[in-house]
Formats: C-alpha cells, sequence, structure tokens
C-alpha cells in the first residue's frame, strides 16, 4: 500500500512544453518513417503494427503528458521518468524476444528447405543410378554372354 | 529388408571414400548415402566416386540437420532401418553392422555405438568379442563404469576435456532418462522405423545426440547401447577446445532440462 501511497502524494509530470512538442515530432517522424518502409516493401504488415502502436504511445503520451502519471501511480512508482523507462524497456525485452521466436521459426524452415533439396537431389541420383542398372540388365538380356 | 546407412560428412574429402568402400564391404546389400553438409571441398564428388548416394545441403546446417537429413530419407524412401556413422574414420563399419543386427532382430528401436561400455553378456551372442573382452569389462565395472571402458573398446583414447564432457553428460542423461548410457555423444546409432519417424519431425540441430537420446526414450521408444570398438580419426581434426568445450556441455545441461519439460509427441502407431 505504501508504494500506491507515495504516488498519490507526487501527481504531477514533470514534462516542459519544449519536450512535449519535442516528444511529438519524433514520434510522427517514426511512423511516418514505417509507413514509407512498408510502402517500398522493406517491411512487412504484420511486423510493423507493433512499432506503428508504439510510435501512438509516444504520440499520446506527448498530447497528454496526465497519460504518464496514471501509468506511474498503477505502477506505485512515484518518478514518473523511472515509469517512462521501465514501461519501454519491458516493451523492447519484449520485442527482442518476439524476433528471437520469429528468428528460431525461420531457422527451422530454412532448415527444412535445405533438407528437402538435398533430398531432392540424392532421389534423382538413386533414380539414375536405378535407371541405368534396369538398362543394364536390359541388354544382358538382349545380348546374353557367350 | 532394406538398409540404409547414411554417413554425416562436412569436409571430410579426405576420410569419406574409405569409410563408404568400408561400409560397402561390411553392409553388401546396403544403400549408402553420404548426408554432404555444405561441404566446401571435394566431399560430395569422392563420395558419388565411391558409389555412395550424396545429399548436399546447400549450406552447413550443422551435424543435427545433417542426421535428421538422413533419417528423412530413410524415412521417406521406405528403409526398413537405418543407421549413421561418422565420416571421419573412427567408426569401423562392421561394428555398425552389428548394431544393425540389433534393429533388425526388433531387440530395440534404437541402438547406440559404445566405446565406453565394456564387451557385456549383450555383445556375447554378437560376433567378435575382442580378446580380453570379458575381462576388461569387469574392470570398468569394478569402477562404476569410469571411461576406463576406453581400454575395453580398443584403440580408442579420448581427450581429457572429452573425458570430462562423457562424464558430465552421463550422468545428467542417465538422471533425466533414468537409463544407463556411457556414450552419450556417439555418432554411431542404429535404428527402426518408428525412430526415423520421431528423429524427422523432431530433431534438435544444436544438440542433436545428447537430446535424440532423452527425446526417444521420452517418447518410449527401446533405447540399447551395445558396446563398439573405435579408432583414432583419419582425417580432420575434433572441434573440441578446452573453451569450447565448457560452452558445449553447459549448453547441452541446459538442454537436457528444456528437453525434460517438453510435451511428449502423440503416440504414433
Amino acid at each position: 500500500m505504501r508504494p500506491l501511497l507515495l504516488a498519490a502524494q507526487s501527481p504531477a509530470v514533470h514534462l516542459t512544453s519544449q519536450t512535449r512538442i519535442l516528444a511529438a515530432a519524433i514520434a510522427i517522424v517514426f511512423m511516418v518513417m514505417i509507413l514509407d518502409l512498408i510502402r517500398r516493401g522493406r517491411l512487412q504488415e504484420r511486423f510493423s503494427v507493433v512499432w506503428f502502436v508504439a510510435g501512438l504511445g509516444m504520440l499520446a503520451g506527448a498530447i497528454f503528458p496526465g497519460l504518464l502519471g496514471v501509468v506511474a501511480d498503477a505502477m506505485g512508482v512515484r518518478d514518473t521518468n523511472v515509469a517512462l523507462f521501465s514501461v519501454i524497456l519491458l516493451l523492447l525485452l519484449g520485442l527482442a524476444l518476439n524476433f528471437s521466436v520469429i528468428m528460431s521459426r525461420q531457422a527451422a524452415q530454412i532448415t527444412r528447405l535445405a533438407q528437402e533439396r538435398a533430398l531432392e537431389k540424392a532421389r534423382e541420383q538413386a533414380a539414375e543410378r536405378d535407371g541405368n542398372d534396369a538398362a543394364a540388365e536390359r541388354t544382358e538380356r538382349a545380348a546374353p554372354h557367350e | 529388408v532394406r538398409e540404409l546407412v547414411f554417413i554425416p560428412a562436412w569436409n571430410e574429402e579426405d576420410s569419406v571414400a574409405a569409410v563408404i568402400g568400408d561400409v560397402r564391404r561390411a553392409l553388401p546389400e546396403a544403400d549408402v548415402l553420404v548426408v554432404d553438409d555444405g561441404s566446401t571441398d571435394a566431399t560430395a564428388e569422392r563420395a558419388r566416386e565411391a558409389g555412395a548416394l550424396v545429399a548436399s545441403l546447400p549450406f552447413n546446417q550443422g551435424l543435427g540437420a545433417a542426421l535428421q537429413t538422413g533419417y528423412l530419407y530413410a524415412l521417406r524412401e521406405g528403409y526398413d532401418c537405418c543407421a549413421h556413422l561418422d565420416a571421419d574414420g573412427q567408426h569401423p563399419a562392421a561394428e555398425v553392422a552389428r548394431l544393425l543386427e540389433e534393429v533388425r532382430a526388433d531387440r530395440a528401436d534404437l541402438v547406440i555405438g559404445s566405446r565406453y561400455r565394456g564387451q557385456g553378456p549383450a555383445a556375447a551372442g554378437g560376433s567378435q568379442d575382442g580378446p580380453g573382452g570379458a575381462q576388461a569389462d569387469a574392470a570398468s565395472e569394478a569402477q562404476g563404469g569410469a571411461p576406463s571402458g576406453a581400454a575395453a573398446g580398443g584403440d580408442y583414447r579420448p581427450t581429457l576435456s572429452r573425458r570430462i564432457g562423457t562424464s558430465v553428460f552421463r550422468f545428467f542423461l542417465t538422471l533425466a532418462t533414468r537409463q544407463r548410457f556411457t556414450d552419450t555423444t556417439s555418432g554411431m546409432r542404429a535404428a527402426n522405423r518408428r525412430v526415423m519417424a520421431l528423429f524427422s519431425e523432431r530433431y534438435s540441430p544444436d544438440f542433436a545426440e545428447i537430446e535424440s537420446l532423452q527425446l526417444a526414450v521420452r517418447e518410449g521408444l527401446r533405447v540399447e547401447e551395445l558396446p563398439v570398438r573405435m579408432l583414432e580419426r583419419v582425417g580432420g581434426s575434433s572441434f573440441l577446445t578446452p573453451l569450447r568445450s565448457a560452452f558445449f556441455i553447459f549448453k547441452g545441461m541446459i538442454v537436457l532440462l528444456v528437453g525434460q519439460f517438453r510435451p511428449r509427441a502423440e503416440a504414433r502407431p
């Protein structure tokens, strides 16, 4: 209970309007960048959602600084800056893990693809060899040893 | 009975042809497949010249992926049993033939060639008992299965880092499977179709040997070790430096721990 009380004692968010304008500008540039990456086919839509949400969050925080206070309150943190950094850090951690999962899946897919190709080649070679054997047998039958 | 012997090979041009020749002499009826794991030397050409089928992975994928390729080929092409051995000439093909015989007789689903297990009663029925096999077995048993089994195995002498790694893995794998394994990293194995089906679906690319044993036991397959004779390698060098060994051991322990919590695959007929 004590952290909640402490947080309640200092609800003020210390953001100057200069910081807020800067944050909003960065958020907008960030989102435009993402849209551009999608447009040029450098980023697939399904990977862009989370980045777009992050940009929106940044923008929301700049426009409504009270939001940060609400988040800090909910976390029981007195200092809104600490709340901000913790949230961002956790978000990035989650994203990094998410990418490791995607990478693992793709590594498995690449391996299977490589295996399928290798098997195809071996199968061709086996078929060729069986074909040669059969042909050799045919000639043998057609012209038996004298 | 159709049999496939496959040999994972990564840059083994010096030894692969001799190994293929050895297999063809010991197992004339078996098909031989070399899984070329993205070799940059003439491994694939040497293998083809020596009369083996070659499955070439386009880039190096690691031993696990190479072995899985072999299991996959055996499964898809309808082989009844399969076996694999290393391409560096450490594994005599005559010993592989003994492993295959166990699978053929349906005494086990997966048979591991162990260089540490003394010539025990399991091998007594088999063909070649080395001279003094029984007495060496008694010696290794007396020491609680310590790596002295190498003496019983014959010509194989492990390095220090390998010995440490071997005992650590042996301990943890025994703990995980409640079955005694002496040679956890042995690359000489024989298997039937149940194993092929399992390994072609789930086979760790990083930690092939140990995790596959754990997996097979967990899936209720009969896994058995057979004492075999192994030789010093002909070409290439071991990839185990002390630092790598430590990392290898650490990774292996994590893999085994995680493996204990893996969901079991649905029982297949």
